[in-house]
């Protein structure tokens, strides 16, 4: 005899859930959050506490994708336990295989429109708008925030409640109609267009080397930016897509060795 | 105030940026918000604004996926703001927000790969008793406190014992070297853009990537009016795939 889920259970699920990326392991990494998430649920529907430790051990694999779009697959896996409690009719391995099916496709959505995208867009508008008011007015911080909070809680909202509602047939669906393949595509549009265009707002130099020709003195930067704006910007941004994904070279490095490139473009004067 | 109790503000606000990675994950963990926050605690909210913008910027395109960890943007913020509101002089928070960043990310990646190793495993220990109270403890009770230990307590440290060395070192550091540093800062938001840039799983679709650096490089679109275009594009694609279907 199972009880049914109900709607208050389900945000004792939300809550819960939001330690997702607490106490993340390298070898485990989110399952420790993913168990804490499923708590209320698993106490619910089983009795036996055999049948509540394998669901605990279960859901001690492996489980890694964004912290946010996460909610999701606590969504699918509470609906899933639900109705293995009831019939137990199908393997309980299926429900991890659901859940590792879901992950890569949801992170790759999940960091490039919210870290990748929106994140990055409203700090850009943060950042300018504290810029305008000389450094003196907080207000960019408070609407980053606002809208940042409301996205992150709303995403999580429609990922307990909507995974919940639709369990194991949206999966399904979502296979079918390749709607996953889809949802990359859209982020990989959107993302390329904003890395296009932070070019201009967050790589920049100054190159101060001049050359006098007969009366007219030629500067370098007039000239590149004749060319093309943020020329440079653009090759060496290119430079150092190459060098960490074909030439597989750490980016930390990659940063150190910027600002060092930095320090010395400035005393050799082709940087200021 | 005196330091002793601003730099414990420090590490309290340097504490709560890293419950919120954790937990609510509000975005509060930062630089914009960060920064801010340590200016009030110093009664100098521009200089916070100022760091505050300046590491945000740094790593504002920085998307590290899957299990690598980042440098921390967090640690850096709250110590480097700190530094500057102390010295009065934003530069100083620029000048030693990336390698405190790199120490905060060494800090992260030893924390996962020991600490929460072993938490982990009590986790599955209880897990295995269907112990839910067990669970709780070792996910979410005893990292909120170790978050503290490993993070907010440095920072407290650093603010409180280092400010005045690193007042000295900085006095010590050529003029150019800081112009040096500050012309890297505007370069390094390249490696940023091409770590978003390796996450982005369709290569075919580069040629977008043009369309955003056009319209932002030539028209001066600003971020907003990117998203813009961005938000018409997948729209388009939408469309058009929706019409495919209906053909097939």
């Amino acid at each position: 005899m199972s009880k049914e889920i109900t709607k208050s259970d389900l945000w004792k699920v939300f809550w819960l859930s939001m330690g997702i990326e607490s106490g993340c392991s390298t070898t485990k990494q989110e399952a420790p959050g993913f168990a804490q998430g499923l708590i209320p649920v698993i106490e619910k529907v089983y009795d036996d506490p055999q049948d509540k430790a394998d669901a605990y051990s279960r859901h001690m694999e492996l489980f890694l994708t964004e912290g946010r779009v996460a909610f999701f697959c606590v969504g699918v896996a509470a609906s899933m336990e639900e109705q293995y409690a009831k019939a137990k009719d199908f393997d309980p391995d299926s429900i991890n295989a659901v859940k590792v099916a879901l992950m890569g496709p949801l992170a790759g959505v999940g960091d490039s429109l919210i870290h990748g995208t929106l994140r990055p867009i409203m700090a850009g508008l943060a950042c300018s708008l504290i810029t305008a008011s000389g450094y003196t007015s907080p207000l960019g911080t408070l609407l980053f925030l606002l809208v940042m909070t409301t996205t992150v809680m709303v995403v999580r909202y429609f990922g307990v409640f909507k995974g919940y509602e639709l369990g194991l047939s949206l999966v399904e669906g979502m296979q079918e109609g390749g709607f996953l393949d889809k949802l990359t595509k859209y982020a990989a549009i959107a993302a390329f267009i904003v890395c296009g265009g932070f070019i201009s707002s967050l790589v920049w130099c100054t190159i101060p080397i001049e050359f006098v020709n007969g009366d007219t003195v030629v500067s370098l930067q007039e000239t590149f930016d004749g060319l093309m704006p943020n020329l440079v910007p653009l090759i060496y941004t290119l430079i150092m897509y190459w060098a960490i994904n074909k030439k597989k070279i750490n980016p930390v490095l990659l940063m150190v060795l910027t600002m060092v490139l930095g320090v010395i473009g400035v005393y050799a004067g082709f940087l200021a | 105030m005196d330091l002793l109790l601003k730099a414990i503000m420090v590490g309290i606000i340097v504490w709560i940026g890293f419950l919120d990675k954790a937990f609510l994950h509000t975005f509060i963990y930062r630089p914009v918000c960060i920064g801010p926050l340590v200016g009030l605690v110093f009664g100098d909210l521009k200089t916070g604004l100022e760091v505050g913008v300046s590491i945000e910027l740094m790593f504002l395109a920085v998307v590290w996926v899957g299990v690598a960890i980042p440098p921390d943007e967090t640690l850096s913020a709250g110590i480097a703001a700190a530094f500057a509101c102390i010295a009065g002089d934003a530069s100083v928070g620029i000048a030693t927000a990336l390698p405190l960043a790199i120490v905060g990310q060494m800090f992260r990646q030893t924390r996962n790969s020991t600490i929460y190793e072993v938490t982990q495993r009590l986790v599955e220990k209880a897990a295995a008793k269907a112990d839910y109270k067990g669970i709780i403890v070792w996910t979410s009770i005893i990292p909120s406190f170790i978050e503290g230990l490993l993070f907010g307590l440095p920072a407290f440290v650093a603010v409180y014992f280092g400010a005045e060395y690193v007042q000295a070192f900085i006095d010590f550091v050529p003029e150019n070297v800081i112009a040096g540093l500050a012309a890297g800062g505007g370069l390094i938001g390249a490696v940023g853009v091409a770590l978003l840039l390796g996450t982005i799983k369709n290569k075919e679709l580069w040629p977008y990537f043009l369309v955003g650096f056009f319209f932002a490089s030539y028209l001066g679109v600003n971020t907003i009016g990117v998203g813009i275009i961005a938000v018409v594009a997948v729209m388009l694609n939408f469309i058009s795939d929706k019409q495919k279907e209906k053909n097939a």
